[in-house]
């Protein structure tokens, strides 16, 4: 029902806008030549403890249309340039199969889009009678042919609120045995999710996605006042794919131990030298520093950064790696993967791209905004509900044909080190993703926060675990100096935000030896820690951490 | 009429009579034991008493007070346009803010942006879990102080003129239990019953000839019921709850020129008891939808009047409410300055703000008027002190501010009036705002007045505002010309703004007012009710709004 309607309105308003009768003093009529309905209807269950104790549980479902809206031509629309966020024009929808109360909630959204759409068409074409030739003069809209894909709504989502409330609680209650962990949030969302996508030029594709996930977040401070935070998530398709409690059990005491021995560790000097990365740092690394430079749009636009837009055809990275964004994939070994769909939200078909062949540029993540030399979409154009889409990344894959054994790789950071003269390489087991600032204006440096780094030491000592520890210098360049992998990869889910909102994404890569990295320490805050005990330290059973210690 | 408010019209005496006696809610000699009966309180009294003897920076000053509040927020709403369910919500949480100050009641840290910390409270009465969460907004609090204070003292010296009041009062400590409480409502039917509401345009006959016309028509329906946990390291223990529940409708169209029309009508109160019936509910509405109607054939007002205008008691309420209710509340002045407080009623102290005949109180201990709850209605405020009545102005003279702990000078002490959403500081404000005339007239005197005022000036008319939208913008405006009726003739006109309507008006303009009192509940995290009558004032200027006239639908809505 949903999508008939959807359907039918659609083509009433496609047939009658800017078709009535010229009114005096008006210009011509200006019918869309691109008019699309994408509707999210998504139910979700939220459960969040903290400290030990429920502090919130939700259910919610609701729809949201987002109506988008093309005058003039794809050579030249309403959406060029800066108005690009302005075609998209979005509204609460009915639930249930009311045909009517459905209609007319679309009806007031495509009118109103429609103003709007004008005012930025009149203002796109003033503008371009202006300015100088831009840069790359692509049109504005890919030419695509139309899908139909009519699968299977999502199932409604089945929680057992009760049950999961007490494992929440459960997880949260684990880090009573680690007072010195300040603060601490588990949250389960489980999100059921159907998108009805209808268009002018005839598409109409049912695309469901399910996603279960755990996060858990904690905090510490050491006694010079330097936050220090680990997070770890979980993910399925459905909360029955999640990990069993035992093992989540586990993995939290693990990062309650890690907080603990972070805060006492011994602040890091700057070092320049080898260094690992982990599969899972790794995964952030390539997300943050490559992924996001390979999305279309930042190769077009005066204030974008455009770091790759000449390098097509070109080595960017050693020949031994290539890298794939693959939303069609659900799962990398047994791990669930967060980026997978199967429809992007353009209403194209998800298809995996090989960014880079053998350490060569191919292409771009592109959505349906064309760019010099690259004129259709590939299947990435994604946005949160409510956002225009743009190219963005979903399972970025790093796939390496020079591996070796962790052991292997291990030693060779130390072969390494010797040959430098240096007295340790550095093994980086988690890094924060930040934001990727690419705008011409900032420095490319990189936004990712190294959050548990060791030394390992050439003369056999065991390694040392550091805190405070950045990265300096371009991140680019750093890839360059990327001389080995480990035979296993890792998989790092998320959820990525940027211009068209937060999305959630999947970053695949295996452990990477540098032959040279430069870090700094960096300045992570300067509050006292806590002048009391955390309540109930006297009783966190089991932990040698006593809170005596702590002062 | 506004969106928040009530159409509940009463007539009688009103509050000022009821508030001759005693306030009827004082409880049974309660303890700290009997507090720490509830595991909430337990936690919070333990915590506060560790933060108490053992939270020192050393080489700092201790807290000299501590306040602990959890909020309970258990809430529901359900929304519906156009006939149909968009959805509806049901939450339940828990919010710590946590209040510590250094230095002493006449100079503490008060006063920047270090008043208090917030924390998501647990769900679960786990002892750990609530006292970790205020634990930690402690330590925040207090460091925050500290910082605040010492800035303060630097600050004190580079002005001449001494501070004209103490930092914070110091009150009596008081313990009062009250129980807590619990949402019930039925969600399912509620939500039928918005689905159903914001779909009459389509379906009662009166009205849906006219339905294309219907731009939006959207109905909800919110319930709200808090309880609060309050305690201080001066001993106060306060448990307190408030419910609120409220149904209102939403529907607007365009008139041929592209001016937008918009009506609303909501029916709130303190207890479901207080809601309308459907079918009354439903009458309003289709009411609503048909003025829609009426408003479209409505002539543009014409460009600009000057003289007598009649509110109706629900426009007055709205009005005072915008006028009254922000000037009342007394705050602490900018440092170095001599003032007594801000705002309008700044200087304003035994000065004369409204006519002889009018009487201004503020009594939040009146739960009831004429049987319907009042939502601004409290016993204790949010710093622990029993609401009071409060004289604000008696024969038209301003006698007495609002109070929170925060004195001003010649108000050394909190009248009850400190209230707090539920992340903010508490700040005073109104509870129930009651604006009455010792003789009030009938409408029709009013009326008879308003005609003779327009010819006594040579006007062929004048105005009545019986709903208002925004502060001072009209919706059902009438213009209102003699015909020898007492009522004269009643026109409704479109597209007016109000202006010249200030504290000056209020002071010399009013020329009468009504008996009967109309209660506007205003819904919100910090409730409010202002109870006022029909006012006829003087001179008041409406001209035309001249606002932007958006485009006629583009294409006509799907059938």
């Amino acid at each position: 029902v949903l999508l008939n309607a959807m359907t039918t309105e659609l083509h009433r308003a496609f047939t009658s806008l800017g078709k009535g009768p010229v009114q005096q003093g008006e210009g011509k009529p200006l019918p869309p030549y691109f008019l699309s309905y994408a509707v999210s209807d998504a139910s979700d269950v939220t459960i969040r403890a903290q400290y030990g104790a429920l502090a919130s549980s939700t259910a919610s479902h609701q729809r949201v249309a987002d109506v988008q809206i093309r005058l003039g031509d794809p050579k030249l629309d309403n959406t060029h340039g800066n108005h690009r966020s302005s075609a998209v024009n979005s509204i609460q929808l009915p639930l249930g199969d009311d045909r009517e109360a459905l209609a007319r909630t679309l009806w007031l959204a495509t009118n109103a889009g429609y103003g709007n759409a004008v005012d930025n068409y009149l203002r796109v074409k003033t503008e371009a009678e202006v300015r100088a030739k831009e840069e790359d003069n692509s049109p504005d809209f890919s030419a695509e042919s139309a899908q139909v894909d009519l699968a299977k709504p999502a199932p409604p989502v089945v929680v057992d609120r009760t049950a999961w409330e007490q494992r929440v609680r459960a997880l949260s209650k684990i880090f009573r045995e680690f007072p010195n962990v300040y603060q601490n949030v588990v949250m389960l969302t489980v999100q059921n999710e159907t998108d009805y996508f209808a268009s002018s030029e005839g598409s109409r594709v049912i695309a469901p996605h399910q996603q279960a996930r755990l996060v858990v977040f904690a905090v510490t401070r050491a006694d010079d006042g330097m936050d220090l935070f680990r997070a770890q998530t979980f993910e399925a398709k459905t909360v029955e794919g999640l990990p069993s409690e035992a093992e989540m059990e586990a993995t939290l005491r693990a990062l309650g131990q890690s907080l603990e021995a972070l805060r006492k560790a011994p602040l890091t000097e700057p070092f320049d030298g080898p260094a690992i990365l982990s599969g899972r740092a790794a995964a952030v690394f390539f997300h943050e520093v490559l992924g996001h430079r390979l999305e279309g749009q930042r190769q077009r636009g005066d204030e974008e950064g455009q770091t790759f837009t000449k390098d097509i055809g070109k080595e960017v990275l050693p020949t031994f790696l290539s890298v794939s964004d693959d939303p069609t994939r659900t799962t990398f070994e047994k791990t669930w993967l967060s980026g997978s769909y199967t429809y992007d939200d353009e209403g194209q078909k998800a298809r995996r791209v090989d960014l880079i062949q053998d350490g060569v540029l191919k292409t771009f993540l592109m959505s349906r905004l064309p760019i010099a030399n690259f004129s259709a979409s590939n299947g990435h154009g994604r946005a949160q509900t409510g956002r225009m889409p743009t190219g963005r990344q979903g399972n970025l894959i790093v796939t390496s044909t020079k591996t070796e054994s962790d052991a292997a790789l291990r030693a060779q950071l130390i072969d390494e080190a010797k040959k430098q003269g240096k007295p340790f390489g550095l093994y980086f087991e988690d890094i924060s993703s930040g934001f990727a600032v690419t705008t011409r204006s900032s420095p490319q440096a990189f936004q990712v926060i190294p959050l548990v780094v060791w030394r390992v030491y050439v003369d056999g000592r065991p390694d040392e675990l550091v805190r405070g520890v950045g990265i300096v210098g371009t991140p680019l360049a750093a890839m360059k100096r990327i001389v080995a992998t480990s035979d296993k990869s890792e998989v790092f889910n998320g959820e990525c935000g940027a211009e068209s909102g937060t999305v959630p994404v999947s970053a695949v890569a295996p452990a990477m030896l540098l032959s040279e990295m430069e870090t700094q320490r960096q300045p992570q805050g300067t509050a006292r820690p806590p002048i009391l005990p955390i309540p109930g330290a006297d009783l966190a059973a089991g932990s040698s951490m006593s809170t005596k210690e702590a002062k | 009429m506004s969106w928040m408010s009530s159409i509940a019209r009463v007539s009688g005496t009103g509050l000022l009579a009821a508030s001759l006696f005693a306030p009827t809610w004082i409880y049974a000699q309660q303890t700290r034991a009997d507090a720490e009966k509830d595991p909430v309180f337990k936690a919070v009294l333990e915590e506060l008493d560790r933060s108490k003897s053992q939270l020192q920076l050393p080489g700092f000053e201790k807290p000299f007070y501590i306040q602990y509040r959890i909020v309970d927020v258990d809430d529901f709403e359900t929304k519906a346009e156009y006939g149909a369910s968009e959805g509806a919500q049901r939450t339940h949480q828990r919010i710590a803010r946590v209040i510590v100050r250094v230095g002493d009641y006449k100079t503490d840290s008060s006063g920047g942006r270090g008043d208090g910390v917030l924390q998501i409270s647990a769900l679960d009465d786990d002892p750990i879990a609530i006292r970790s969460g205020l634990w930690s907004a402690t330590d925040q609090a207090y460091k925050t102080a500290l910082a605040a204070y010492a800035q303060k003292q630097a600050a004190l010296k580079q002005v001449q003129t001494p501070p004209q009041a103490d930092d914070f009062s110091e009150e009596k400590s008081l313990v009062s239990l009250a129980d807590p409480a619990h949402l019930k409502v039925d969600e399912a039917a509620w939500t039928e019953r918005v689905a159903k509401d914001s779909g009459l345009y389509r379906t009662n006959p009166p009205v849906q000839g006219n339905r294309a016309d219907v731009q939006y028509s959207s109905a909800s329906f919110h319930g709200r019921v808090t309880t609060t946990w309050l305690a201080t390291s001066e001993g106060t223990i306060v448990r307190k709850s408030g419910a609120e529940y409220e149904e209102s409708f939403g529907a607007g169209t365009q008139a041929e020129d592209g001016m937008r029309l918009d009506r609303s009508y909501a029916s709130n109160g303190t207890s479901l008891k207080d809601l309308d019936s459907a079918d009354v509910f439903a009458k309003h509405v289709v009411g609503l939808i048909g003025s829609l109607s009426d408003l479209r054939k409505a002539p543009l007002v014409e460009e600009e009047y000057h003289g007598p205008v009649l509110l109706s008691a629900d426009a007055s309420a709205d009005t005072l409410h915008g006028l009254l209710g922000t000037s009342v509340p007394a705050t602490r002045p900018r440092m170095g300055t001599a003032a007594r407080t801000n705002g309008a009623f700044a200087s304003s102290y035994h000065a004369r703000v409204l006519p002889e005949f009018l009487e201004v109180s503020d009594d939040p201990s009146v739960k009831t008027f004429d049987g319907k709850g009042l939502l601004g209605a409290y016993d204790v405020d949010d710093e622990g002190v029993p609401a009071q009545a409060v004289k604000l102005v008696t024969d038209g003279r301003l006698q007495s501010y609002l109070l929170g702990r925060e004195p001003v000078k010649d108000f050394p002490l909190s009248n009850g009036h400190g209230r707090a959403g539920f992340t903010a500081g508490p700040r005073p404000e109104i509870g129930v705002l009651e604006i009455a005339a010792k003789e009030g007239s009938s409408d029709e005197e009013l009326n008879r007045k308003l005609l003779a005022m327009a010819t006594d000036r040579g006007l062929k008319n004048a105005y009545y505002v019986a709903t208002l939208g925004g502060e001072f913008a009209p919706r059902m405006l009438y213009r209102v010309s003699p015909d020898g009726t007492p009522m004269g003739k009643r026109e409704l006109v479109r597209g007016a703004t109000l202006s010249d309507l200030d504290q000056r008006a209020l002071r010399s303009g009013i020329e009468a007012a009504g008996k009967d009192l109309f209660v506007a509940n205003y819904f919100g995290e910090v409730p409010e009710t202002v109870i006022a009558p029909a006012l006829l004032l003087d001179e008041v200027t409406i001209r035309r709004a001249n606002e932007k006239n958006d485009k006629l639908p583009f294409y006509p809505p799907p059938e």
